[in-house]
């Protein structure tokens, strides 16, 4: 028994219903332990905060900087600053860590192999993700999963809304594809 | 303390996007094309899962919910719209990026978390002139779905997971989901 769950942590891909049980029981564990959600965009926010402020703070200095998001390390920032080392862990059990760019041959086939053109397109993506998260009031985790768990409208519609769009915009990138 | 429980929470979150593959730039993609529907599977099922404990350690009187995330309809949905475009463009989101950085991709470290930090500057600065006229409209505060349409929470929690399980059953018995076309 306990020889089939070592093999399987290191395996390089499970179950989505067995590592989403792990996600959820996390997010119960945030909510009984810390009385947090979990959630990743907030703590950007938090982040470019404390560097804007630092650098340019008559810029930072507004409403948004100063009492929406608390620009301070928060426990969003320091669960982001897990997520990451997770992230790494994960790979580690299944002997896949390693440094590298253009990984995945179905972005190839559809792009291209040329670096910039995948680099141009993940900082837009980014942009573009850390927006919609502000206006929608939390991305996948904070809003869709832990808005979600707690049966928030808010969740939903972001939910529906993040699928119509996503659907649109590949029928336009796979055009024949698709 | 906090800090240390919101460190593993945030190791034990990174791992499992990691272990379901969501740190992928076709598994993301693919859910908007339904030929793979991990991403689908996995937030359900942690949704679920946290609902469903949730909601019972609430009736045993054991957690008090944090603020649940506001619905303000207008914003939720141009946000979500929005959201969509990036995730199935890019292949990823906030947390996979980071995750994915972890695992030492490049391309997530650098102009990756450089998008997302150039999103956080624009949205800090425009938030004043954009956010509180979009948040006003329909804006519902913080509630949630069985106060608002008065039902019993745990029942509806349970119609819910059984209507996920009932989606399950339809995509992994039944078929539901499309064939990948060669690239």
């Amino acid at each position: 028994m306990l020889n089939k769950i070592i093999e399987y942590i290191h395996r390089d891909e499970w179950s989505p219903y067995i590592a989403g049980i792990l996600l959820g029981v996390v997010g119960i564990a945030a909510v009984g332990i810390s009385n947090n959600l979990l959630g990743a965009s907030g703590a950007f926010e938090s982040l470019i905060g404390i560097i804007g402020k630092a650098i340019a703070p008559s810029i930072f200095s507004n409403t948004y900087f100063n009492y929406v998001v608390p620009s301070e390390i928060t426990w969003a920032v320091v669960l982001l600053i897990g997520i990451f080392f997770g992230g790494g862990l994960g790979a580690l059990t299944s002997n896949t860590w390693k440094l590298r760019v253009q990984d995945d041959e179905q972005w190839k086939a559809i792009f291209g192999p040329q670096l910039w053109k995948r680099w141009l397109i993940l900082f837009i993506g980014g942009i573009i993700l850390e927006y919609g998260a502000g206006i929608a009031g939390g991305c996948t985790s904070g809003l869709a999963i832990s808005g979600g768990m707690l049966l928030a409208p808010s969740a939903f519609l972001f939910i529906g809304s993040m699928f119509v769009s996503g659907i649109i915009t590949a029928l336009i990138i796979y055009r024949g594809r698709y | 303390m906090n800090y240390l429980f919101a460190f593993i929470l945030g190791i034990l979150f990174g791992f499992s996007l990691n272990k379901a593959g969501l740190t992928k730039y076709h598994k993301i993609v693919n859910v908007f094309r339904f030929t793979d529907l991990a991403v689908l599977k996995f937030m359900l099922t942690a949704l679920v899962v946290a609902m469903l404990g949730l909601y019972s350690l609430r009736e045993m009187g054991l957690v008090v919910f944090p603020a649940v995330p506001a619905t303000y309809i207008t914003g939720n949905i141009i946000g979500g719209l929005i959201f969509g475009v990036g995730m199935a463009l890019a292949g990823y989101c906030p947390g996979t990026c980071v995750a994915g950085a972890g695992e030492g991709k490049l391309d997530y470290l650098i102009p990756g978390l450089l998008g997302f930090f150039s999103g956080a500057i624009l949205y800090g600065l425009t938030y004043q002139s954009v956010f509180p006229k979009i948040a006003a409209i329909a804006n519902y505060g913080n509630v949630v779905l069985p106060d608002l349409w008065n039902l019993n929470s745990i029942l509806f929690a349970l119609l819910f997971a059984l209507i996920a399980i009932f989606l399950f059953y339809l995509i992994d018995r039944a078929g539901l989901i499309r064939k990948n076309k060669s690239l």
